[in-house]
C-alpha cells in the first residue's frame, strides 16, 4: 500500500541513521578509552541542541558561530565530567564508574529542565525549506547537511586516527593502557579527550537532529538509547561497526514506522537493540570476546 | 564484620533470620508509627515508602549477587499493577487469580529478558532493561483499548480477604508493612545460606565461582527472576491500594529513583537498601516547594554517593571507629597467630585424618587407569596455534607436572580442562566420559578441583566462608529452604559448617576461621585456595603455579601438604616454573613449547632431553 514511499523512508531512515552514527560513535570513543558505557551521552546531544538554541535565539549570534561555540561548550562539559566525577571516584569498578554516568545524565537532564523549561525548541533549517526531489522523495536541504556534515566528521574522525600521531596515541592506549602509559603516553589526557570528542560529537548531532524534529530537555535520553542500540547492532567498541550500525538501525526504524506502524516508531530500536543481545551479542561486525580472569 | 560469629551461634535457628533482634527494633517502629502520626498524609507516604522498600529489596538482592544493575524495575512494577487491573477489572477475575496471574507474567518477562543478556560479559543489562523498560512505557500509552493509554485506568478493587477489605490507609499500612517485613526477613535469611553465599561469590568472581562447581548464569537468571518479581508484588499492592494508575508512574524515572535509593543506602546491603529508600522517599516531602528541582537533586545525589562513599551511606556510618569496637576485640582472638610452618610436623601426622576421602580411590589399584586423558587437543586463537595436538594422561595418586617457556600453552590445557576454553579438536576424557561442551561449573561438580595463578579467595568473606564455598556442590538445599531456613536446610549448613572448620584445622587455619582473608599471609592464602579445591573430593587437581611468589621456606611447607594429595589418591596436573618443586614432586613430567608436546618421561628423562635443554637455554647451532 504505502511501497510508493519506501524511497523516501530510505531517505528519512538515512538521516536519522547518521545522526544515531555519530552519536554511536561517541559512545564507542568512550568505551574504547576507559571501558564504561556513557549514559550521559544522550545528554551531550541534548545540551549541544539547546546550548545552540540559546545562543542563536537569545545572544543573537549568528547560527554558524552558535553552533562551534556550542560544540566546544559541549566538548568542555565532557571534559569536565571526565576530570571531575569519573576520575576522582574512589572506586574503580566498572559498574560505579557507569552508575555515575547515569547520575551525570539525570542531573543534566534536572538542569535543561530547569534553564529551558519544559517546552520543546527548535533551530531554522539550514539552506530553507524548499525540498529536491530525487527518485520521487523529498529530500530537504537540512538532509543534505547532515549528511555531508556526517561524512565529514567520519572522514576526518578516520584521518585522525590512522594518520595522526595522536590518533595513534589514542588507539594505542585503548588497546593496551599500561603498555602506553610505559611508552610515555599520557593515557589520562586521552582519557579526557575521548570524553570531549565525544562530547562534541554527540552536540554535532543535536545541533543537526534539532531542525528536523525540534528538541527538549528529555529528548536526549530516546536519541542516546537509540545510538547506543545502533553502537550494538554494529558490534560494541567497533568504529565501523557503530556507523554502520547507526545507519542500518535509522532505516530499519523508518521503514517500520512506516510500514508497520509509527506509533511503536520508538519501540522498534529497542526490539533491534534486544533482538541484537538475543542473538548476536557481538553485534553485526564484532568479535566475540573470550572471558578473561 | 563479626557477623561470622554471630551467624555460627544461630546457625540453628529455624525459620528466623539470623539478626531477629534487629528486625524486632524495626517492627517495633513500624507499629509505633500510626500510634503517634494519626495523620492520613503521613500514612500515605509510609505506604508509598513499603512499596518503594519492595523494589529496592529485589533490586538489592540483584546487585548484590550479580554486580550487575537493572534500570527496568519500574516496568516490572507496572506489569504487575497493570496486569493485575486488567485481570481484575476487564476480565472480573477474583483476586487471587490475577494476583498469580500478573507475579507468573512478570516472572516470565523477567526469565526472558535476563536468560540472553546476563550471559554477556560487560553491562548489557543496564541498557537492554533501560530499553526493556522504555518499551513497555511505550506499550502502556499506546495500546489505550487495553491499559486505558495516557489517562490512565481506573475502577480497580481494592484488596480484600473474604469480607475483609483494605479500604483505609491504616488498613494498608499494617498490611503492606507485614509483608515488607515478611519478605525482608525471608531475603536475609536467603542470603545468610549456601545460595547466598553462592550469589555473593558470583558476583565477586565468577569463573571461580564456577570452578568451585557453582551455576552462575542459572542462579543470575533466577535472582533477576526473584527480583523482577519482588517489583510485580509491589505493583500488585500498589494497583489495588490506589485503585487508579497510570503510565506516568512507570517511566524510567521511577527506575533511576529506585536504583539511587539502592546506592545511597548502600548496594548489596539490605538495611542500607531500607535506609535509603526511607531517606529518599521522605525527600521529596521536604523540598515541597521545589518540585521542579527532584530531577536534577536526584542526579546530584546519585552521582555524589558514587563518587564520594560507593559502597553507600550505611556501610560507610557503619565502618567509622565508634563502631568498630567489636571488630577489633575479633582481631585479638584471631591474633594468636599458628605459623602453618612451625606446626608442619603436627600437620603431617594429622593430614587427612579429617579430610574427606575421594570416592574410595585406592592409590595402587586406580593408579592403572588414567582418571584424565587429553587426547590430541588442539586449539588456536586467530592465527596463534596456542596448543597443537596435544594429549597426555594422569593416573589417581599421580602427580604430572606441565612444563614449558612462558607462553607454551600450559594454562591453556588447564582452562581446557576446566571448561573455560573449548579446543578446535580433540577430546578430553575424565574417567572415560568427554568433558567437551560442559560448562565449567558441571566440570568442577565432577570432581575437577583448581587452583588459579594468582590465588583467588575471597575478599569478602572470611575464611571460613572461603572454605565453606567449596562445599557448594555438598548441599542440595534450594532457594525455597533457604528463603524459609527449613530445619533440613539449617541442618546441612551446620554439617557443611563442621565438615569446612575440620577443612581448615587439615591446614592449620582453624585458629584463623572467622578473620577476614586480608589477614592470612600469601602462603595462607594458597593453603585456603588448595583446601576449597580439596572441599570438591576431586578426582584430579589442576594446580597453576602453586609456589609463585612463595619464598623457599614457605613454597618447601606447601610442597609437603602436595605430597599428600598423592597419598589420597588424586590425580594432580601441576603447572609450575619452579624446577625444584617439579624434581621434587612429579611423577611424570611433560613438556611443551609452542602449544606442541615436545618431552615426556620421568624428571630425570625429561632432564637429560636435547629438545628440552634447547626449549630452555637455546640451542648450539
Amino acid at each position: 500500500m504505502s511501497g510508493h514511499l519506501i524511497p523516501q523512508f530510505l531517505v528519512s531512515g538515512i538521516t536519522n541513521g547518521s545522526i544515531y552514527a555519530l552519536i554511536a560513535l561517541g559512545f564507542c570513543l568512550i568505551q574504547n578509552a576507559t571501558g564504561i558505557v556513557n549514559f550521559a551521552q544522550g545528554d551531550f546531544v541534548m545540551l549541544g541542541a539547546m546550548i545552540a538554541i540559546s545562543l542563536y535565539q537569545a545572544a543573537n549570534l549568528p547560527l554558524p558561530a552558535a553552533f562551534v561555540i556550542a560544540i566546544f561548550a559541549v566538548a568542555l562539559i565532557g571534559v569536565a565530567l571526565q576530570q571531575g566525577p569519573i576520575r576522582h571516584s574512589r572506586n574503580r569498578d566498572i559498574l560505579t564508574l557507569v552508575m555515575i554516568t547515569v547520575g551525570a545524565s539525570i542531573t543534566f537532564h534536572g538542569a535543561g529542565m530547569l534553564i529551558w523549561g519544559k517546552n520543546v525548541r527548535t533551530l531554522p533549517a539550514l539552506g530553507g525549506d524548499t525540498p529536491v526531489f530525487i527518485l520521487g522523495a523529498a529530500i530537504l536541504p537540512q538532509t543534505l547537511w547532515i549528511l555531508s556534515l556526517s561524512l565529514i566528521v567520519l572522514g576526518s574522525l578516520h584521518l585522525f586516527f590512522h594518520r595522526t600521531l595522536l590518533g595513534k596515541a589514542v588507539r594505542a592506549a585503548a588497546d593496551n593502557p599500561f603498555g602506553a602509559v610505559l611508552i610515555g603516553i599520557s593515557v589520562r589526557n586521552l582519557v579526557a579527550l575521548g570524553f570531549g570528542l565525544s562530547g562534541a560529537l554527540g552536540a554535532l548531532a543535536g545541533i543537526l537532529i534539532t531542525p528536523i524534529t525540534s528538541m527538549s530537555y528529555e529528548g536526549g535520553l530516546m536519541l542516546g538509547l537509540k545510538g547506543f542500540a545502533g553502537a550494538i547492532l554494529g558490534g560494541y567498541g567497533s568504529t565501523l561497526g557503530a556507523v554502520a550500525g547507526g545507519l542500518l538501525l535509522g532505516i530499519l526504524e523508518s521503514l517500520g514506522a512506516g510500514l508497520i506502524s509509527s506509533a511503536y516508531k520508538d519501540a522498534i530500536a529497542f526490539v533491534v537493540l534486544l533482538g541484537i543481545l538475543f542473538l548476536r551479542p557481538a553485534g553485526l561486525f564484532g568479535s566475540v570476546q573470550v572471558r578473561r580472569l | 564484620m563479626n557477623s561470622n560469629q554471630e551467624h555460627a551461634d544461630t546457625t540453628h535457628l529455624v525459620l528466623i533470620p539470623s539478626q531477629w533482634r534487629a528486625l524486632l527494633v524495626l517492627a517495633a517502629v513500624l507499629i509505633g508509627i500510626p500510634l503517634t502520626l494519626q495523620n492520613d498524609y503521613f500514612l500515605l507516604l509510609f505506604n508509598v515508602m513499603a512499596l518503594n522498600g519492595l523494589v529496592v529489596l529485589g533490586l538489592n538482592l540483584l546487585i548484590g549477587s550479580t554486580g550487575q544493575v537493572s534500570l527496568g524495575h519500574a516496568a516490572f512494577f507496572g506489569i504487575g499493577a497493570y496486569l493485575s487491573a486488567i485481570a481484575s477489572v476487564t476480565w472480573q477475575w477474583p483476586l487471587l487469580y490475577s494476583f498469580i496471574f500478573s507475579l507468573a507474567s512478570v516472572g516470565l518477562v523477567g526469565c526472558l529478558l535476563a536468560l540472553p543478556t546476563l550471559r554477556l560479559e560487560g553491562h548489557y543489562l543496564v541498557m537492554a532493561t533501560l530499553g526493556f523498560n522504555i518499551i513497555v512505557s511505550i506499550l502502556l500509552n499506546q495500546m489505550d483499548d487495553v491499559t486505558g493509554g495516557p489517562s490512565g485506568f481506573p475502577g480497580i478493587p481494592q484488596l480484600s480477604i473474604g469480607s475483609f477489605t483494605i479500604d483505609s490507609d491504616l488498613k494498608f499500612y499494617m498490611f503492606i508493612w507485614s509483608l515488607f517485613l515478611i519478605l525482608f526477613a525471608l531475603t536475609l535469611n536467603l542470603t545468610d545460606s549456601r545460595l547466598g553465599r553462592a550469589l555473593k561469590a558470583i558476583h565477586e568472581k565468577e569463573l571461580t565461582a564456577e570452578a568451585m562447581g557453582i551455576p552462575s548464569h542459572r542462579y543470575k537468571v533466577a535472582v533477576f527472576v526473584l527480583s523482577a518479581v519482588y517489583a510485580g508484588v509491589a505493583g500488585f499492592c500498589y494497583a489495588h491500594y490506589v485503585t487508579f494508575i497510570s503510565p506516568k508512574t512507570f517511566d524510567i524515572f521511577y527506575s533511576v529513583q529506585v536504583v539511587t535509593m539502592v546506592v545511597v543506602g548502600g548496594m548489596g546491603s539490605l538495611w542500607g537498601g531500607l535506609a535509603g529508600t526511607v531517606l529518599l522517599t521522605s525527600l521529596p516531602e521536604m523540598l515541597h516547594q521545589f518540585e521542579d528541582w527532584y530531577v536534577l537533586i536526584y542526579g546530584l545525589i546519585l552521582m555524589g554517593v558514587l563518587v564520594f562513599s560507593p559502597q553507600g551511606l550505611v556501610p560507610a556510618i557503619a565502618s567509622l571507629p565508634l563502631f568498630q569496637r567489636k571488630t577489633s576485640g575479633d582481631k585479638k582472638d584471631t591474633g594468636r597467630e599458628t605459623e602453618p610452618g612451625r606446626a608442619k610436623d603436627q600437620a603431617r601426622h594429622r593430614i587427612w585424618t579429617h579430610a574427606q576421602t575421594t570416592s574410595g580411590n585406592r592409590p595402587d589399584a586406580a593408579r592403572a587407569m588414567p582418571v584424565l586423558q587429553l587426547q590430541s587437543v588442539s586449539l588456536s586463537f586467530g592465527g596463534l596455534q596456542a596448543l597443537n595436538e596435544v594429549s597426555m594422561n594422569l593416573s589417581a595418586g599421580e602427580i604430572v607436572a606441565l612444563i614449558g617457556p612462558n607462553g607454551a600453552g600450559k594454562t591453556t590445557v588447564l582452562n581446557i580442562i576446566s571448561g573455560l576454553l573449548k579446543p578446535d579438536r580433540g577430546d578430553v576424557l575424565l574417567k572415560g566420559k568427554s568433558l567437551l561442551g560442559s560448562a565449567p561449573h558441571r566440570i568442577a561438580a565432577l570432581g575437577v578441583g583448581r587452583t588459579f595463578q594468582t590465588v583467588q579467595v575471597y575478599q569478602a568473606f572470611s575464611v571460613l566462608e572461603n572454605a565453606l564455598l567449596g562445599y557448594h556442590t555438598r548441599g542440595g538445599a534450594g532457594f525455597v529452604s533457604a528463603y524459609c531456613h527449613l530445619a533440613g536446610e539449617r541442618k546441612e549448613e551446620a554439617h557443611l559448617r563442621e565438615l569446612a572448620l575440620r577443612l581448615l584445622d587439615d591446614f592449620n587455619l582453624a585458629p584463623k576461621a572467622n578473620a577476614p582473608i586480608q589477614q592470612l599471609s600469601l602462603l595462607e592464602q594458597k593453603l585456603l585456595e588448595l583446601a576449597r579445591a580439596l572441599a570438591l573430593s576431586p578426582g584430579i587437581l589442576l594446580l597453576d603455579e602453586p609456589v609463585g611468589g612463595l619464598n623457599p621456606r614457605e613454597s618447601a611447607i606447601l610442597v609437603d601438604y602436595l605430597q599428600h594429595l598423592r597419598e589420597r589418591g588424586i590425580g594432580t596436573l601441576l603447572v609450575e616454573h619452579d624446577m625444584n618443586v617439579v624434581m621434587r614432586l612429579a611423577d611424570r613430567v611433560v613438556v611443551l613449547q609452542h602449544g606442541s608436546r615436545i618431552a615426556a618421561g620421568s624428571p630425570q628423562e625429561v632432564q637429560r632431553d636435547a629438545k628440552v635443554i634447547a626449549a630452555y637455554l637455546g640451542a648450539k647451532k
